[in-house]
């Protein structure tokens, strides 16, 4: 009879255990840890974007972590890289679900890496946090229940440069210099529609490829259009030289450029050839806000090397940020559906370095604006107040 | 016609960096048959040791020198430590040993370098430039051309006109043979991987300064070098120089008249199109090793 009570005992312990977790626990989070992962191109000639990026989720999640991380879990972060390459991002994605069992996915990198692990992610109902892709992809798309973006849309982003550089500077003729991909397609697709609404024309569009790195026919092509205005769509490396290209011709028309671009380190790659440069910006680029400047002395601190990049390591700390503050509005209790809710209650939110984020039921597209900087001796000067932009999704 | 003149010489200024590459892939081809991947690679390093010590205040003369002994040492190591004892493999298995370095050396610039680009210091400006009429040419590409035309000169007369070259060329045609004279195969094979090796290091050392410096500085010019030795003749070095000039110019002018969403593909189609109509090059000859 007593061995029979104890053996009665054990059991009763062993469906308890074995029920417990079944019943409550969530993919990616236990009591003390949420796993996020994400996809970057940490190596290849997209390295300068990726490494930064990732530097910066990863210091910043570590101070978070250091001040007892969020409701007593701490945040690992596992990062893939994926040489900017759609079928890698496609393992690296799966790997991190089926894997790694991730709670959501932040801050994926390329906009056709975004668009190629699109539906894969929306089937396995797994939250996605600011995929660094063209924000366009998502208009009119059904399944965005657990995606929540930040990021610049480079249509809209395009259009609104072209028109501030058509009708407040007058220029009448433009010409695209853009990455033969998504990224650089849908800024294009931007300066298009810009023209069209100025009455401007688009009188060239000189693609590049990403591994291409000679850039002086780009140059000469881009001088043959006449065009008043170059809009530049590309990574830095190729910005930068195409625009020592155009000056090493004699070529000087008003040089336009994506947000980017918008990077401290253009003005040593370029050199002179990056002045009087218009661009976009949605957050505040560092060396012009104090709490800015102040992250990215604390990532710095853990990590030195990011020292060397500081405009995409401050990057990768506003991509993480609204998932962060959704943690802390889900409350201890974390589920997906928590979390959900949590987020839709975002309004106008500053983060440390993302600001004016408004997520909600039916939205989001959760920061739809940018501001027109300039660049001048060194700095970038800000010229107009936030211009806004319908949200997409 | 000035626009014409322009790409042209746009076209021969990138042609003639794409001949100094295309130099180190053949001398290397000719005289092992091993087409070497990590030839781009091994010139980064090299480029990133020079970049290093020009950081550190040091004369562009001892930057370069260095660079050039880097790449020199890396490849005889290469030859000696990794590929020599792996001789019992067949050549393609060796030329998926150079692959394998090349992945390794980029991981590893990526690793001590960072993965940011960098400006590399050159006593040249990139941005003053030469006029002729409406044609144009920077300082550094006039420099570099003529720097890559010197180069491809001293390595003409030192395969063609010396004792060791010619010891070169007698591996290269019948290694065994080569070894019953005398003649030191393996020390010969080890210093053809070191002056290749140093022959895309000068590449790196005249492309950094114009197209910046980053791990993946080499991956386009050794693509087009490639293109450019396939198309002149992978066992001849004069033919790897016309191929680069050719190939430049014709890059550039296709990209100026017929489209530049294409141009980076041309390289690719002039490689099938050569191995298909004239596998041997526009000046190689049908390799045939005598027995």
């Amino acid at each position: 009879m007593r061995r029979a009570l104890r053996g009665l005992g054990a059991l009763l312990v062993v469906l308890a255990v074995g029920a417990g977790p079944a019943v409550t626990q969530e993919r990616g989070v236990t009591p003390t840890e949420v796993v996020v992962g994400t996809s970057q191109p940490l190596s290849g000639p997209a390295a300068f974007w990726g490494v930064p990026v990732t530097g910066g989720m990863e210091a910043y999640l570590r101070l978070v972590n250091d001040a007892g991380g969020i409701h007593g879990r701490r945040i690992r972060l596992v990062a893939l890289d994926d040489s900017y390459l759609p079928p890698r991002a496609v393992a690296n994605v799966r790997e991190l679900v089926e894997r790694h069992g991730v709670f959501a996915i932040v801050g994926l990198l390329g906009s056709a890496n975004a668009f190629a692990v699109r539906d894969y992610i929306v089937q396995q109902g797994v939250i996605w946090i600011n995929p660094l892709a063209d924000a366009t992809i998502w208009a009119g798309f059904r399944g965005t229940r657990y995606l929540f973006v930040t990021y610049v849309s480079y249509v809209d982003e395009g259009r609104l440069l072209t028109e501030y550089v058509a009708r407040t500077m007058g220029k009448k003729t433009f010409a695209v210099f853009y990455q033969n991909d998504l990224f650089g397609q849908k800024g294009l697709l931007g300066v298009k529609r810009g023209a069209a609404a100025t009455g401007a024309r688009v009188v060239a569009a000189v693609p590049y490829e990403l591994t291409d790195r000679d850039f002086s026919g780009h140059a000469l092509r881009l001088r043959q259009s006449g065009a008043d205005a170059v809009v530049i769509y590309a990574n830095p490396t190729a910005g930068a030289l195409v625009v020592r290209e155009m000056t090493k011709i004699g070529y000087q028309p008003q040089l336009v450029a994506t947000s980017a671009l918008a990077d401290p380190a253009m003005f040593a790659l370029a050199g002179e050839a990056w002045n009087n440069v218009i661009l976009a910006a949605y957050f505040p680029l560092p060396g012009t806000d104090r709490k800015v400047d102040e992250v990215l002395a604390n990532i710095t601190r853990i990590n030195p090397a990011l020292a060397r990049n500081p405009f995409n390591a401050v990057g990768g700390v506003s991509f993480i940020e609204p998932f962060l503050e959704g943690l802390r509005r889900a409350g201890p209790t974390l589920t997906r559906e928590s979390f959900v809710a949590a987020m839709e209650t975002i309004r106008n939110w500053d983060g440390e370095v993302v600001r004016g984020v408004t997520f909600g039921p039916g939205r989001r597209h959760g920061v739809t604006r940018i501001y027109i900087v300039r660049s001048e001796a060194g700095q970038y000067r800000r010229l107009t107040p936030d211009i806004e932009y319908p949200p997409g999704f | 016609m000035d626009l014409f003149a322009q790409y042209v010489v746009v076209g021969l200024a990138s042609g003639s960096l794409y001949a100094l590459v295309a130099l180190g892939i053949v001398l290397l081809y000719r005289t092992s048959r091993v087409l070497n991947f990590a030839h781009g690679d091994l010139a980064t390093f090299a480029t990133f040791v020079a970049f290093t010590l020009l950081s550190a205040g040091r004369p562009f003369a001892v930057a370069a020198l260095a660079a050039v002994v880097t790449a020199a040492a890396l490849g005889a190591g290469l030859y000696y430590g990794i590929l020599r004892p792996a001789r019992e493999s067949t050549l393609l298995g060796q030329v998926v040993i150079t692959l394998g370095c090349a992945l390794v050396l980029n991981g590893l610039a990526t690793r001590l370098w960072g993965a940011d680009t960098k400006v590399f210091p050159f006593p040249l400006s990139d941005t003053r430039v030469y006029r002729l009429g409406q044609v144009v040419v920077s300082q550094l590409s006039a420099v570099t051309a003529a720097a890559s035309l010197l180069v491809m000169g001293a390595l003409y007369l030192l395969v063609q006109r010396t004792r060791w070259g010619l010891a070169v060329r007698a591996v290269s045609q019948n290694m065994a043979a080569a070894q019953v004279l005398g003649i030191p195969a393996r020390t010969l094979l080890a210093a053809t991987w070191a002056l290749s090796a140093a022959l895309g290091a000068a590449a790196g050392l005249l492309l950094a300064p114009a197209l910046l410096l980053d791990p993946f500085l080499m991956l386009d010019p050794f693509l087009k070098g490639f293109a450019a030795a396939v198309l002149g003749g992978m066992d001849s070095p004069p033919g790897a120089v016309a191929g680069g000039l050719v190939l430049g110019v014709v890059e550039a002018l296709f990209g100026g008249y017929v489209s530049v969403r294409f141009r980076t593909t041309l390289a690719f189609g002039i490689i099938v199109a050569v191995l298909v109509l004239r596998p041997q090059g526009l000046l190689g000859r049908e390799f045939r090793r005598r027995a």
